[in-house]
């Protein structure tokens, strides 16, 4: 899912930091509003929270393992303007620890993991379990849909980004210059390993992290109500 | 947690930022430029022969700066553009890329070609991802994580977003301990023979364990921010000094960045 650099063109990369400049900015704003000063901790928490979920390989049938982005996860648990800024941080230390994202491609990581992942799950959730309790099944079933619709909302985006680079950038010759692969193959390959592998996952870790919140400390479940 | 050791490889790295090489030495502020300046270039970049020029002057840098080639080529190499070989494979195939037959041969009693047009799309698309990682982790290792976040609050980046990852990259290392202990609680009790059922139940378990100890230590970190002055902007104590040799290795930049634009 983090979009490396050299695999979107500068357009691209210049319009999904352009995209993203408002988003942040309401973000603030939104969390200076919300947040109390004692919480602001609480951002860098889930930032890291988000970091350190990456590095859980959760095993899969079939003796392979995959990981969970945990934006949904943290959209539910501070609220969807926290987790945009929580997520953005988790993924430019990655990007500047590990080179795991690139630095031209934060815009569009950013994009796809803490805007459109983050709000489409976040919003899912809040549908699903409208007049649901805290402690019930339907909030874990709520939140593990919700985390599958994010995470392939947000691979359907980078399927799209992908796939258009052939278009955008190619040789007189037709040879791409970015990433090779066209729409139809970017977005099949994104969005099937998604479907059918990643999205489950993440549905899974997120679903089992709310109840077993619901058993521990019902009271951090109901902090963002 | 197979990725566990590579992830404190990588936390701990800090040490080559406290040696004293070309880098290292080098105004932080300026370092940022130059490598972001490099970056772009590489990205607007349309010849693999001139990006191979741009790798080699990477590890040129790498090598001013005492880091170890190895390990850094081991440490660049070892995730993204490995992976961006893997996905630039099936592109040097005539079914991606059709072109001029370089080699041909039969794959389950199909004939496949690997065409010129395919391979040299591939070479440029994992070069310009192995270039822009590299430079990335080279900025990444030469300067100080503290520096490094006083930078982006230099270019304007908005405070709530600086504080935000300078504490939250102390949190990491808090983090990685508590996974590593308690991953080393379940191994000594458990064994390592776990059905995926259970193993998946124990992973689940082991983030919400870290989110509730997380929690409850806000309103310790909270006053201890308090208690050292903290007024809602983070004070820096050191400025930066720029000289004449940092000067020097800006214009360097500026100037290799112009000469691939050149090129482009």
């Amino acid at each position: 899912m983090h979009i490396p650099d050299g695999y979107l063109g500068p357009a691209t990369s210049g319009f999904f930091y352009a995209a993203m400049v408002p988003v942040w900015m309401v973000c603030s704003k939104m969390v200076k509003k919300t947040l109390k000063a004692k919480q602001v901790p609480l951002l860098a928490i889930g930032a890291a929270f988000s970091f350190v979920i990456m590095m859980f390989n959760v095993p899969i049938p079939g003796g392979s393992t995959g990981h969970a982005v945990g934006g949904v996860l943290v959209a539910i648990l501070l609220g969807p303007w926290a987790a945009t800024i929580a997520i953005t941080v988790a993924l430019v230390v990655q990007a500047l620890l590990f080179g795991d994202g690139g630095i031209t491609a934060i815009g569009a990581n950013c994009f796809n993991m803490a805007f459109v992942s983050v709000f489409a799950g976040y919003y899912a959730y809040r549908f699903l379990r409208i007049r649901a309790a805290a402690n019930s099944t339907r909030t874990v079933f709520a939140a593990g849909v919700a985390a599958y619709i994010g995470i392939n909302a947000a691979a359907l985006c980078a399927g799209i980004e992908f796939g258009l680079q052939p278009l955008l950038y190619h040789t007189a010759a037709g040879q791409p210059l970015y990433c090779p692969y066209g729409l139809k193959v970017a977005i099949t390959t994104m969005s099937g390993e998604h479907l059918l592998v990643f999205g489950w996952i993440e549905a899974i870790v997120t679903a089992l992290v709310v109840k077993y919140l619901q058993k521990q400390d019902l009271e951090l479940l109901t902090l963002n109500q | 947690m197979s990725a566990l050791s590579f992830f404190k490889d990588a936390l701990y790295a800090d040490a080559y930022a406290l040696k004293k090489g070309f880098l290292q030495s080098r105004d932080p502020r300026i370092n940022v430029a130059a490598i972001l300046l490099l970056i772009i270039a590489v990205l607007f970049v349309r010849d693999t022969a001139v990006l191979v020029w741009l790798y080699t002057f990477c590890l040129l840098l790498a090598a001013c700066s005492k880091i170890n080639l190895l390990f850094f080529i081991k440490r660049t190499w070892f995730f993204i553009p490995l992976f961006s070989l893997f996905i630039a494979v099936p592109a040097v195939f005539n079914f991606v890329t059709p072109g001029h037959p370089v080699f041909m041969f039969t794959l389950l009693h199909h004939p496949v070609t690997i065409t010129r047009e395919g391979l040299s799309g591939a070479t440029l698309f994992v070069m310009r991802v192995a270039t822009s990682v590299s430079l990335v982790i080279l900025l990444s290792l030469t300067t100080k994580h503290t520096e490094l976040l006083k930078v982006l609050r230099i270019l304007k980046i908005p405070q709530l977003f600086v504080m935000t990852l300078g504490m939250c990259y102390r949190y990491i290392y808090l983090f990685v301990e508590i996974i590593e202990h308690t991953h080393l609680a379940i191994k000594s009790r458990a064994g390592t023979n776990i059905k995926h059922k259970k193993g998946r139940e124990i992973a689940t378990w082991s983030i919400t364990n870290l989110w509730i100890r997380s929690y409850h230590l806000n309103n310790q970190v909270y006053s201890a921010m308090l208690s050292r002055g903290y007024r809602g902007e983070p004070q820096v104590l050191h400025e930066f000094k720029t000289t004449l040799r940092d000067w020097a290795w800006i214009t360097a930049a500026a100037a290799i960045s112009t000469l691939s634009f050149a090129v482009y």
